[in-house]
């Protein structure tokens, strides 16, 4: 006993020994690391404290600068929170899709339609489950923010998710069930794996939808109720609203610096990162470089790290302690751990119960949702359906008008960059920066400016929506650009082709297919930004112009109810009749490669 | 009789085609494995050797027969086999070791055993101061000997290998089926056997002690031929060549089987169409040309390995080539016909014409072309030619004939084809340029 009791004293003192051993050699790298975790920390705890307080729907958001990096550490949390839900959802929902073909025609459509809900669809719902759940503390207001940053993540990420698992490499799955994988390690070793690159180029779209809506996400009306969390969108919002031109500026720099940060020390490395799970087996590509991938990788409290979760890890199961017995490994012959998780085909056993069950509940949740929305239309006469069909009819003019005008500047504009390398190497990260930045805390200084110009919003707003959703178009373009074939240039210069007959001829049937990605992309965003481009409020008066989207952000400031899910479920309608008739049909001109031979 | 290890009796399976319908790919398949030999499956590609192959390791259910393991029935993943894949199958994100750990930690191997079997197959196939490399960074034959490692590790009593140097350049395959044989022979326990498919003839007479010949479509055994000759063997040996050539002999005498000539009149009796083979005119020109440059005559395996294809593809094309008359296959050779050579001599325009007027020939072509010409509107739609192909052809694939259909009606000119909307047309006589 005794004799255990110094062994394991020494070995805890080894331990210790084993850490100054390190610490002694800690470098720059490991300051830098250890002091962001502890930010991190600080921040953590502060917003564990605010969610304990007692509720106050609507804080008083302070205007000096000084409060600034409070209210931005406030918002990164949200954002990543937020993140982290999705990126559960993302591989939940992606999962169940992929592994079950009769909810896989639930749910990949159910995913097309919450992806054409706007934010404030959701918000009303939200705030009554929370606010009941959490009646006395912030918990419940802070729930309902974070679940609506995440209705602006979530969607894309499951659905890339989903596309992974649907095209693993045949041959790799094969090996997993050759060499009976279980279905964690058919998680682990090949599935997770395959989907990284997605995941992590999603989540960065993601991140940046996630901040696009922060300002409503954090300071909303409901029915004459005022709701504001202390972050920088609140910050934002308050200072629109008092046309403080100085706190709107410092917000804005704020955000540009949490983004660029952001770049730096998350999106960066991990897109470094997850290239050693690209699929092409073909040697080494540029893969870039991250600064800050190399002082984690450098830091040694990484590696420690890695060498105590690897110790919690590799405690044996049965004692439930790290202790390696040495000598008598032999006797202990299946000494592995049995595995818990089920074998891949009893998992194929299990799956469909569980699924089906799911499915049910979810049948249930909808259908229910669906009487009390339809017992609440009730109130809506057939001369408001018709003022509500209108509405769509205006913002689908604006959103196909602000599409075109951002094809008008975009198309020559990716064109230019995308042929040209070093124009990239000099614009791109600039253009990607101004890409994640959310447009909504640009429109206080634009509605300024149109006012000042006499611009009314029922033109300005496509202005507005054209700030958010010209860069997808952008950077499909420049994506289409960059992958024509050189010897198609090559010969397109060869044979004299210039000008229009060049751009005519060779440029836009190769970025045709491009075009067309772009195009769906920043028509959805503009469905979606037409809730906050339709109706502002600046200098606490609000500009609202007639559609759709103003519709629905008055009847969520109304709380009313019925109009706010007609409107939804319109706007919906609209973007999916529209994706099946127009978007899908383009792709198939697209892919029919008529561009490309004509 | 020695216990057999894994056994297939009277095995048939099928695919189903996008189109609903059903194809034959395997039919009544008797296959054994016995403990300490090493079986090759050979035959052209399309076969069904790798199917074999899967259904013998639990991947694949057949539709009819049944698999049996240690003469008790197999359900679920054969316990006692390891697979090599033609495409080496690697994890890329996990590095050669890791991707040798992986599988055995799937297959619950003790920590410690696990980590002196790495070490051992590590140094067996010679990877040693590779553990830490990516496959990314490998070349194909190092991948491939990851890709045994990895199946080694798991000490398989047959160890399956599909195609496994195919993807590998030929010197470094022939390394690494010497080094292969040798760790074979130098381990006293698994894997007692080796199944081995392959296309290639040489390969299979170097390594095997049993090889079975398949032919195609669908898939049966057409022979089974001892190889006893003693190891380590010599490529240039008469008794090797002698081997490969009877091998040759066996797959010739089935893939162009010389049916004597019908009497006249009775050709155009028979009511089905001729399912056309995957060839395209390219390829059977090529072939041509290539016969006319060599007097006119190749023997059919000579051939696959001066052009550098497999010889299943080489008889596909010689296959088509003989349906439309231009050349002749007497057992293994291949032969141009008077018809050939004119084609092959004739100047593009009247090369056209006389290809236009063999493809005529083939009743296909000729209903289609008939049936052209009646309708009214001279025009026929890709779905009219797809249903005949359906209707009248229902064991192949229709998309693959219609694609054969279109390439070689386009190489004679005979119809205008637009693929957008799918219709064809005749060619009017004033579009041809008049010299």
């Amino acid at each position: 006993m005794a004799e255990t009791m110094m062994l394991r004293a020494r070995r805890a003192w080894g331990g210790a020994a084993i850490f100054f051993q390190w610490s002694r050699r800690l470098r720059a790298a490991d300051f830098l690391v250890l002091l962001g975790l502890a930010g991190l920390l600080a921040a953590l705890f502060q917003f564990a404290r605010h969610m304990n307080a007692p509720v106050r729907p609507a804080a008083a958001i302070d205007l000096s600068a000084a409060a600034i990096p409070a209210y931005a550490l406030l918002s990164l949390l949200r954002g990543l929170i937020a993140f982290a839900i999705s990126l559960g959802f993302a591989v939940v929902y992606g999962y169940w899709a992929a592994k079950d073909a009769r909810a896989e025609r639930v749910l990949i459509p159910l995913l097309d339609i919450l992806q054409s809900v706007p934010v404030l669809g959701f918000m009303p719902g939200l705030l009554l489950v929370f606010l009941a759940l959490f009646p006395s503390s912030n918990a419940g207001l802070e729930l309902a923010s974070i679940v609506m940053i995440f209705t602006a993540q979530a969607w894309n990420m499951a659905f890339s998710f989903y596309q992974s698992l649907k095209s693993l490499k045949p041959d790799l799955v094969e090996a997993a069930s050759v060499f009976s994988f279980n279905s964690w390690e058919r998680f682990r070793c090949l599935e997770l794996p395959s989907a990284a690159i997605g995941l992590v180029w999603n989540g960065m779209i993601s991140m940046a939808g996630g901040w696009f809506f922060l300002m409503i996400s954090e300071s909303f009306v409901l029915g004459r109720r005022d709701f504001s969390l202390p972050g920088l969108g609140s910050y934002m919002s308050r200072a629109a609203a008092d046309g403080n031109a100085r706190a709107m500026a410092l917000a804005i720099a704020a955000m540009m610096l949490m983004i660029v940060l952001l770049d730096q020390v998350l999106w960066r490395p991990l897109a470094v990162w997850s290239q050693k799970f690209r699929l092409d087996e073909s040697g080494s590509e540029d893969a870039g470089s991250s600064w800050f991938l190399g002082v984690v990788r450098r830091a040694r409290v990484y590696a420690l790290a890695a060498l105590l979760i690897r110790k919690i890890a590799n405690r044996h199961p049965e004692t439930g302690t790290g202790e390696r017995k040495t000598g008598h490994e032999k006797e202990r012959a299946p000494a592995f751990p049995v595995s818990r998780f089920p074998s891949s085909q009893a998992f194929a056993r299990l799956l469909p119960v569980v699924s089906g069950a799911a499915l049910l509940l979810l049948a249930a949740a909808a259908g229910l949702g669906a009487v009390r929305v339809l017992y609440a239309w009730r109130a809506l006469s057939p001369e408001r359906w018709l003022s509500i069909g209108g509405a769509g009819a205006a913002t689908l003019a604006r959103v196909l008008v602000s599409t075109a005008l951002g094809t008008l500047w975009a198309l020559p504009a990716g064109l230019a960059i995308g042929l040209s390398p070093r124009l990239w190497t000099a614009l791109g990260p600039a253009i990607q920066m101004l890409a994640s930045f959310p447009a909504p805390m640009l429109f206080p200084a634009a509605i300024a400016a149109m006012r000042a110009a006499g611009v009314p919003l029922s033109a300005g707003s496509i202005v507005l929506m054209l700030l958010g959703t010209q860069w997808y178009i952008l950077f499909n373009v420049v994506a289409g650009a960059a992958a024509i074939p050189a010897d198609l240039l090559e010969a397109s210069r060869s044979y004299g082709l210039k000008g229009w007959e060049r751009f005519k001829n060779v440029l836009l049937p190769a970025v045709f297919p491009y075009l067309v990605t772009g195009w769906v992309t920043a028509a959805g965003g503009a469905w979606n930004a037409s809730i906050v481009s339709e109706f502002v409020t600046f200098k606490s008066q609000v500009f609202s112009t007639w559609g759709l989207g103003s519709l629905i952000s008055e009847a969520a400031e109304r709380s009313d109810i019925p109009t706010l899910t007609a409107a939804v479920v319109v706007m919906s309608a609209i973007v999916m009749v529209f994706n099946r008739f127009v978007w899908r049909r383009l792709y198939a001109v697209a892919r029919e490669g008529l561009w490309m031979t004509a | 009789m020695e216990q057999i290890l894994c056994e297939l009796r009277g095995v048939s399976h099928d695919f189903s085609l996008p189109n609903g319908k059903v194809l034959r790919v395997l039919n009544d398949i008797n296959l054994a494995i016995y403990p300490r030999e090493v079986v090759a499956l050979l035959g052209p590609s399309g076969c069904g050797k790798s199917t074999i192959l899967r259904i013998l390791a639990g991947l694949q259910k057949p539709a009819a027969g049944a698999v049996f393991h240690h003469d008790r029935p197999l359900s679920g993943l054969n316990p006692s086999t390891a697979i090599v894949f033609q495409s080496f199958a690697l994890f890329p994100w996990m590095s050669v070791a890791e991707n040798i750990r992986v599988v055995m930690r799937a297959a619950h191997v003790p920590e410690p055993e696990a980590r002196k079997r790495a070490a051992k197959v590590i140094s067996l196939v010679g990877l040693e101061g590779f553990e830490s490399a990516s496959p990314r960074e490998l070349s194909g034959g190092m991948k491939q000997r990851v890709g045994i490692a990895r199946a080694l590790s798991m000490e398989p009593e047959v160890l399956f290998m599909d195609e496994p140097f195919s993807h590998v350049d030929a010197l470094t395959a022939e390394s690494l089926r010497a080094e292969l044989l040798d760790i074979w022979a130098s381990l006293d326990k698994n894997p007692s056997s080796i199944l081995l498919v392959s296309h290639d003839t040489k390969e299979v007479a170097y390594m095997a002690d049993r090889i079975v010949v398949l032919s195609a479509q669908p898939g049966t055994v057409r022979a089974v031929v001892k190889n006893s000759l003693p190891r380590p063997r010599d490529y240039r040996s008469r008794e090797f060549h002698a081997l490969v050539d009877y091998l040759h002999e066996i797959i010739a005498g089935h893939e162009m089987p010389d049916i004597p000539e019908a009497p006249a009149g009775i050709a155009a009796a028979i009511p089905m169409p001729e399912p056309l083979p995957r060839a395209s005119p390219g390829e059977i020109v090529g072939l041509l040309e290539y016969l006319d440059a060599r007097g006119g005559s190749e023997n059919v395996f000579r051939l696959a390995a001066d052009t550098n294809r497999q010889y299943g593809r080489v008889i596909t094309v010689a296959k088509a080539a003989e349906m439309l008359d231009l050349v002749d296959t007497p057992k293994q050779a291949v032969v141009l016909t008077p018809e050939g050579r004119r084609l092959v001599k004739a100047p593009p325009q009247e090369r056209q014409d006389l290809w236009k007027s063999a493809i005529l020939k083939l009743r296909l072509f000729h209903e289609a072309y008939e049936g052209l010409r009646a309708s009214p509107e001279k025009a026929l739609r890709s779905q009219d030619i797809m249903e005949t192909i359906v209707l009248r052809m229902p064991y192949e694939n229709p998309d693959r004939i219609f694609d054969t259909f279109v390439q070689w009606s386009r190489y004679g000119n005979l119809f205008n084809y637009r693929e957008e909307e799918g219709v064809f047309s005749l060619i009017e006589a004033q579009e041809t340029p008049v010299a």
